[in-house]
């Protein structure tokens, strides 16, 4: 008799939030966030100018900026579209999700292009159209993993269910590394002990997970290959160790790029040389500045002030994520908003952290700003997705 | 595993801790973006100044050290080429002005080092086109510069000239000035065209590299191993510290086996022929060849070729009008080797060739006699001997010895006859009509034994395209369409006299490092051999040994008085509308007392007569060669 009125009554109440209006729309979204992801990748495209307008083989100064905007383009319709899409759908689609990622990275290594310089496939790509597939997979990560949190719910206690998870993001982690991509994968780790946390981990398991990834750590850094002969990790990936331990040691070879990073950051002060006046760039002392080191072109033109312009952007969204995580009505978007935040700290500040020498160096992109639309119109969609939360929370919701 | 049994039934009691959990995540991340902007703090203002210091003091540069080239020795360890050190002045982009930023000022730069170089502002800024690809290295615009002059200037005023360096390099030198510059070749920077090749795929624009000659063929062995010194300099330019140091690793020695003095006897012997034949009023002689070889080896001994060109011209790049000077039409082409590359008839010299394949062939015998009356006609055509009267009968020994025309005539309409081609199949065995493989860059292909396919496919009309017995009988005395080089001669004669081996000439006997330890020993390569029966090769041998023994010999005249038996032979080469191609081949000892040792042959261009012109060269390299006094009839004293 009541089975009728149970169905009918919480699909009338699903209709008030989902009935799209577009006023409703508008009002429940997160414009502060919103603001600072638009300033932020804006900041990025002059920057990028600054950074490759010199270069003698582009046809036209703005080849690369051209190119950045294609991918803000593309990524803005990206992040409309999941803003007004509800991120619950995710949820059920786990399986499939999780799956594709994983299908992904394994055609990545099979038929992957790569970047020859460092001998690592990364690329997936048909013709001109190429997506760095670990970009894609971290945040299919994250919507797949909230969904498996969300269902284990009621086995927090349950040490063996962490396991299952540290699993789930292991097998990507591991098809990652195999790229080699050790950054990438190390942001999955991020991804994970976030969305534990904020899922309500034991402490206890926590503890039991630092201290076997410390394990683990030795194990693979010294006890395997001493020992046993077996380097897991590759001979640029263990000299950029050492380098960042020494970077003098090696002035000319991989500690040059750490060197001169912090040059072109230090040498900007107060206030920067200017905007298009720096040095550092200009004559090619700076490798890799429209990618992976634009922060060293942003602290050598802008100086403390235009860095710590940035990273008062990249804290306003931090913030943001993690109040829409706190404000969710229900734990998947919790998880979700967490697990972006997550992210983006941990790519900020072991980007900001390698061009400033406190940490070592790995190929991780500077969200929103570095050259490369697979990273950018990803982190855009993040953005979305996080809209979407904050969208289906403020909706309905009385004033 | 931990089991909190008494919690179980609590769900909602993880999620209420649930703000505390994101708030301490956020605190986390506000920590780290604190860590991040302390150390900024830290890195640009606590620490800024040191780093300003370093952004425009603090500079890491390459230079290049040089590696010298290997010398070049001749057989007796006479030093043919070797290295001098020389100044260069080389332009460092990231220390010159910015043309973008400051164009009056580069432009002025760019002014100033023109017209203190003395060459023009376009050619420098090619220049720095080029530099600007590597901005940290020093690209050398212009080398062997005076040190008096320009690099003390350049040093008084160093503040005009920023980013202009002086370096120190090595210059290639020649001791003996122009000799064996066909040979040597000389060295330039590499070319674009050069750096695409395999050969070269390790070396970058500015290198050096043998561009002719010996130093192309060896240029893998005398070109050396630059090295580097990386250096920490301060805003002034002056080394700080030097990060690394790679020593340049010098090239290895080339040991030839030509000898210096017979390629001098040689050389002086070809203008010597020029003169004589200006005597005889073949007034348009003006260039000439000789190649010496060792029949038993294939060494080349000496190997001239006049005109010629003075190799140091290349030193430090050559000037475009100097090079210009080089390709005017009255300077007779002195960068084109003659010896290797010059295709010429080779007239009456042929005959010993001919007369080997007509004997192989069985169309005649040593002592078939033949009646020359001073004409021979078939099929309503009719042939001169070069005597207006005839020789009366001859044999083919006495044939080879007087030059009769007529007899070989005679050979060539019989082997007309001949089913195949066995006169063409027989000279091909001596390497005419195919590169003899010399080890110099770009040996001529264009040497032709005429025969039925070549004349098929290229005659236009069907007249043409028939192989004629007139085609064979014009073959037979080495005119027609035949074009051979005088070092193809010069290997046939060897085969002839050494028994039927064809060698591959080859000038380079050793490779060595700078301490003398052998590093490759260039061994002789067979190209073939003849397979003609030793008694043919005998009875040709006995002809040519008459042409300067018997007074009716066509050389008996130039090698009256020579201590030493010598077999040879004489032309007198028809190319229309030129004058007369003298040309003599020559060997000795001839008289089987040992084998013969050298083989020499030399052409003058529009010389005139073989006898009188190049027999006398010949004899030259010879006195040369065994080392006697210049000798003979009709001396004409050279005149430099």
């Amino acid at each position: 008799m009541e089975q009728p009125t149970r169905v009918l009554q919480p699909a009338r109440e699903r209709r008030q939030p989902l009935g799209f209006s577009l006023g409703a729309y508008l009002k429940s979204m997160d414009w502060i966030l919103l603001a600072a992801t638009l300033c932020l990748v804006v900041y990025g495209l002059f920057m990028l100018y600054s950074a490759t307008h010199e270069d003698p083989t582009l046809s036209t100064p703005f080849w690369y900026v051209q190119s950045q905007a294609i991918g803000l383009a593309l990524g803005s319709v990206f992040l409309i579209t999941l803003s007004i899409a509800n991120y619950k759908w995710f949820a059920r689609w786990q399986v499939y999700i999780y799956g594709a990622g994983l299908l992904l990275l394994v055609l990545t290594l099979l038929v992957g292009q790569g970047e020859e310089t460092v001998g690592a496939n990364r690329w997936l790509g048909v013709r001109s159209f190429r997506l760095q597939t670990a970009e894609l997979v971290k945040f299919m990560l994250i919507v797949s993993l909230g969904a498996v949190l969300v269902e284990g719910a009621e086995l927090r206690h349950r040490f063996r269910f962490v396991i299952l998870c540290v699993v789930y993001v292991a097998i990507p982690g591991v098809l990652i590394f195999l790229q080699p991509d050790l950054g990438t994968s190390l942001v999955l780790v991020s991804i994970l002990v976030v969305m534990l946390v904020v899922w309500g981990i034991r402490l206890t398991h926590l503890g039991i997970l630092a201290g076997a990834a410390a394990a683990a750590g030795v194990l693979a850094l010294r006890v395997l290959p001493s020992v046993f002969g077996v380097h897991l990790l590759k001979d640029w990936q263990l000299a950029r160790l050492e380098v960042f331990l020494d970077p003098e040691k090696d002035a000319l070879g991989d500690g040059y790029q750490l060197i001169q990073s912090k040059i072109a950051v230090g040498s900007g002060m107060f206030s920067g040389k200017g905007y298009l006046q720096g040095t550092q760039h200009n004559l090619n002392f700076l490798p890799e500045r429209h990618t992976d080191f634009i922060f060293a072109v942003i602290g050598e033109e802008l100086g403390f002030l235009g860095a710590a312009l940035l990273i008062g952007l990249f804290a306003v969204i931090v913030w943001r994520a993690f109040r829409i995580a706190r404000m969710s009505r229900d734990l998947y978007g919790t998880l979700i908003a967490a697990g972006v935040a997550g992210v983006i700290v941990f790519q900020v500040f072991v980007n900001i952290g390698m061009t400033i020498g406190i940490m070592p160096i790995t190929g991780l992109p500077l969200p929103f700003v570095s050259f490369g639309s697979s990273s950018l119109v990803v982190f855009l969609m993040a953005i979305g997705l996080l809209e979407s939360v904050h969208v289906h929370s403020v909706a309905g919701r009385p004033k | 595993m931990i089991l909190e049994p008494g919690k179980e039934r609590r769900p909602s009691g993880d999620d209420s801790f649930l703000g505390i959990r994101v708030g301490v995540l956020l605190l986390i991340a506000f920590f780290l973006f604190g860590v991040l902007g302390f150390r900024l703090w830290y890195l640009q203002i606590l620490s800024g100044d040191r780093y300003v210091e370093s952004a425009t003091v603090n500079r890491v540069r390459t230079v290049v050290v040089e590696a010298p080239r290997g010398v070049i020795y001749d057989c007796n360890g006479e030093v043919l080429v070797d290295n001098r050190a020389g100044l260069s002045v080389g332009m460092l982009p990231m220390d010159m002005y910015d043309p973008k930023d400051e164009p009056e000022e580069f432009q002025a730069e760019i002014a100033r080092l023109a017209q203190l170089l003395g060459t023009s502002e376009a050619d420098l800024l090619k220049d720095y086109e080029r530099a600007k690809r590597d901005p940290y290295i020093t690209y050398a615009v212009e080398e062997d510069v005076p040190e008096e002059t320009v690099v003390a200037y350049l040093k008084e005023h160093a503040q005009d000239f920023p980013g202009i360096e002086v370096e120190k390099t090595y210059l290639r030198q020649y001791p003996y000035k122009a000799l064996a510059t066909h040979l040597l070749g000389f060295v330039g920077e590499i070319s674009e065209a050069d750096l695409d090749q395999e050969e070269f795929t390790d070396l970058t624009a500015g290198v050096h590299v043998g561009k002719d000659g010996v130093e192309r063929t060896y240029d893998s062995y005398l070109r050396g191993t630059d090295g580097w010194k990386t250096v920490e300099v301060d805003a002034r330019g002056r080394p700080v510290e030097f990060v690394e140091d790679v020593a340049a690793e010098s090239g290895y020695n080339l040991i030839l086996t030509i000898d210096a003095e017979l390629q001098q006897a040689a050389e002086k012997a070809i203008v010597e022929g020029i003169q004589r034949a200006h005597v005889d009023g073949y007034t348009n002689a003006a260039g000439g060849a000789v190649v010496a070889l060792d029949p038993r080896t294939g060494e080349v001994l000496a190997m001239a070729s006049y005109p010629d060109y003075d190799p140091s011209l290349w030193v430090g790049g050559i000037e475009a009008d100097k090079y210009a000077e080089l390709l005017e039409p009255e300077a007779n082409s002195p960068l084109f080797n003659r010896a290797v590359n010059g295709l010429y008839p080779a007239g009456s010299t042929f005959k010993p060739f001919v007369a080997t394949a007509a004997l192989d062939a069985g169309v005649v015998t040593w002592d078939t006699i033949i009646n020359c009356n001073g004409r021979y006609s078939v099929a309503g055509q009719t042939w001169k001997d070069w005597t207006e009267y005839g020789h009366g009968d001859v044999n083919l020994v006495a044939a080879i010895a007087q030059s009769c025309d007529v007899y070989f005539y005679n050979l060539g309409y019989l082997l007309w006859e001949q089913a195949g081609q066995p006169l063409q199949e027989g000279l091909r065995r001596f390497g005419f009509g195919d590169r003899t493989g010399i080890d110099l860059p770009g040996e001529t292909t264009g040497s032709r034994v005429p025969d039925k396919i070549w004349k098929r496919e290229t005659g236009q009309t069907d007249e043409e395209q028939a192989w004629k017995p007139g085609d064979e009988i014009n073959l037979a005395i080495g005119q027609g369409d035949l074009l051979v080089t005088p070092l193809q001669l010069a290997v046939g004669l060897s085969a002839i006299v050494n028994g039927g081996d064809v060698w591959v000439p080859h000038l380079a006997l050793q490779i060595t490092d700078s301490s003398g330890r052998i590093i490759h020993q260039f061994t002789d390569e067979k190209d073939g051999e003849l397979g003609v029966a030793a008694d043919i090769l005998n009875k040709v041998r006995r002809g040519l040994r008459l042409v300067t023994s018997d007074p009716s010999g066509t050389a008996y005249d130039a090698f009256r008085g020579f201590p030493r038996a010598v077999g040879g032979k004489t032309g007198t080469a028809q190319k229309a509308p030129d004058d007369d191609y003298a040309l003599f081949m020559g060997y000795a000892p001839a008289d089987g007392n040992g084998d013969p040792e050298i083989v020499v042959v030399a052409l003058i261009e529009e010389g005139g007569h073989g006898s009188s012109v190049a027999a006398p060269v010949v004899r030259r390299v010879m006195e040369a060669y065994f080392g006697y006094e210049p000798g003979g009839s009709e001396i004409v004293p050279v005149t430099e």
